[in-house]
């Protein structure tokens, strides 16, 4: 935990505007190298020391000592509505224990986020057609084929490195992209219909794969339309990556139905590539299959919960193989106790157990 | 592992240990032939809604404390000691004071707590030779069980 206890050292001493001189002074250290020492991680901070630390900068000992916290180290944007301050900071801190303990974790079983990040070239002044672009060659190039939302949670994890995870989050949050120094992360309420999910899943990959061109907001409102001009940007990117022209295309001409054919035909269409029939209405009139005016003429009613011809979804397991697979690997190793990965995940030992059923992983729990 | 023959020795004890005799029926015969000691945090884990187990055990908090030989404090001193030495290793809460109040101790005792991560700070804390299973403890005493141990209590 050394080079733990000195990162978070150097990470408190910098919010108090600290130098190491200063915090040499107020530690009662000779010279700021012993400082230096100890943040880089080359001298061990002893117990003294440690409770020095706390003391001095005014935090709790699991500030500087718990792996799994990720103070100071990590952004986070939230899609949402309605959402107060204080619930979401609360919510914030449950969310970056599930990140924190992966990246902890994983590192541990020798499973790193990848070394090198994709990033797409995009700027906020790039146009609507560039983003809808990329998004098309997005799907082609991972090859996320007919129905792109099926693999995209899979292809974001494999390909990208991307940690996803299924949370049953606060009410009024939908999603939330969060970028550490060395792993990207997305969290997607599991609640919410397949169609809403993926949209929220595609529109937070495009924050990950912007963060540095056009940081997003801290939160934003949950809307497939409007916002800022980089929601809009990445709504246009996360409607191309879901629905490919050639599988709308392969429905016919979209411009020729009449009226309960089309709504009809977008409610099939939605279901089948697992998206919302709103969403699909817009992609069809940024396509050119729709006008504008035949779009706004379908009744919002008839699209509402793609017609009302979905069945009662079952949720996805809370969240994901991969990250189910390494706390139990951690589990197994000695890593983490069975108790501690409970508390993370805040469920009972058999339901833990369960979780690992329901994610086809193999493990018991006999405690 | 310990020799446990000698009887009232002083075990630590986690709360795993005390939910998993309270559901063997064993609870009674542990801490009559030991000096079962822990700390706050393991018995404030052995109460209902912070046990993690989906059926919980009845475990009555009077009645726990007055069959304890001990239940100890810890303080941020012991629990930094600990900390600096066990790196990498995520414990839960009872667990983490347990071994926090084990380290700071001079005597002799025997740990005895189930779970993979507490046995590696132990071996982490060269502190091999204290760790000791239910099954040995419950042995040693001369009970019978008539329910099984959970594999994690097992002599391993």
């Amino acid at each position: 935990m050394p080079g733990i206890i000195g990162t978070r050292i150097r990470a408190l001493r910098k919010e108090r505007g600290l130098s190491q001189d200063g915090l040499a002074q107020l530690f009662g250290f000779k010279d700021r190298q012993t400082v230096s020492a100890i943040e880089t991680g080359v001298r061990r901070v002893t117990a003294d020391e440690l409770l020095l630390a706390v003391e001095k900068l005014e935090a709790p000992l699991e500030y500087f000592t718990d792996p799994f916290r990720l103070d100071g180290e990590a952004r986070f944007s939230w899609r949402q509505s309605g959402v107060g301050q204080s619930e979401l900071a609360e919510y914030e801190q449950k969310a970056s224990q599930w990140v924190g303990a992966y990246r902890a974790l994983a590192a541990q079983l020798g499973r790193p986020a990848p070394l090198m990040r994709r990033a797409l070239g995009l700027t906020r002044t790039s146009s609507f057609e560039a983003a809808i672009d990329a998004g098309e060659r997005f799907a082609d190039e991972l090859g996320l084929g007919a129905v792109p939302a099926q693999r995209l949670a899979a292809t974001m994890q494999d390909e990208l490195g991307i940690l996803v995870l299924m949370v049953d989050a606060y009410r009024g949050i939908s999603g939330a992209a969060c970028r550490l120094p060395e792993l990207d992360a997305v969290l997607i309420a599991r609640d919410e219909v397949a169609g809403r999910r993926n949209f929220d899943l595609a529109h937070e990959l495009f924050h990950i794969l912007t963060w540095e061109a056009m940081p997003p907001e801290h939160t934003e409102d949950t809307r497939d339309f409007g916002g800022n001009r980089v929601e809009q940007l990445a709504n246009n990117f996360a409607a191309a990556v879901l629905m490919p022209r050639a599988s709308l295309d392969a429905f016919g001409a979209w411009s020729e139905l009449e009226m309960d054919a089309l709504i009809s035909q977008l409610n099939v269409a939605a279901n089948e590539l697992d998206v919302s029939s709103s969403a699909l209405r817009w992609r069809l009139v940024s396509l050119g299959r729709l006008t504008r005016t035949t779009a706004q003429a379908v009744p919002e009613a008839a699209l509402r919960n793609n017609g009302g011809v979905t069945e009662e979804a079952v949720a996805p397991p809370l969240f994901s193989k991969p990250f189910m697979d390494v706390i139990g690997a951690s589990i197994d190793q000695g890593h983490i106790s069975v108790r501690r990965a409970a508390a993370l995940v805040g469920l009972s030992n058999e339901d833990l157990q369960d979780l690992f059923e329901a994610h086809g992983l193999e493990f018991a729990i006999e405690m | 592992m310990s020799d446990v023959d000698e009887h009232r020795a002083v075990v630590l004890v986690d709360a795993n240990v005390i939910i998993e005799c309270h559901r063997t029926g064993t609870w009674g015969a542990l801490a009559g032939g030991y000096r079962v000691e822990t700390v706050e945090d393991c018995v404030t884990e052995t109460q209902t809604g912070f046990q993690h187990r989906r059926r919980e055990e009845e475990i009555v908090l009077g009645e726990l404390r007055a069959s304890l030989a001990a239940e100890h404090a810890v303080d941020n001193r012991e629990r930094a000691e600990l900390a600096i030495r066990i790196h990498g290793i995520a414990l839960g809460k009872g667990e983490e004071s347990l071994w926090a109040h084990a380290l700071g101790r001079d005597d002799e005792w025997l740990f005895c707590g189930p779970d993979k991560a507490s046995l590696r700070c132990g071996v982490r804390l060269e502190l091999r030779d204290r760790l000791v299973s239910l099954e040995e403890l419950l042995e040693s005493v001369g009970h019978r069980r008539r329910i099984a141990l959970r594999r994690h209590y097992r002599r391993r």
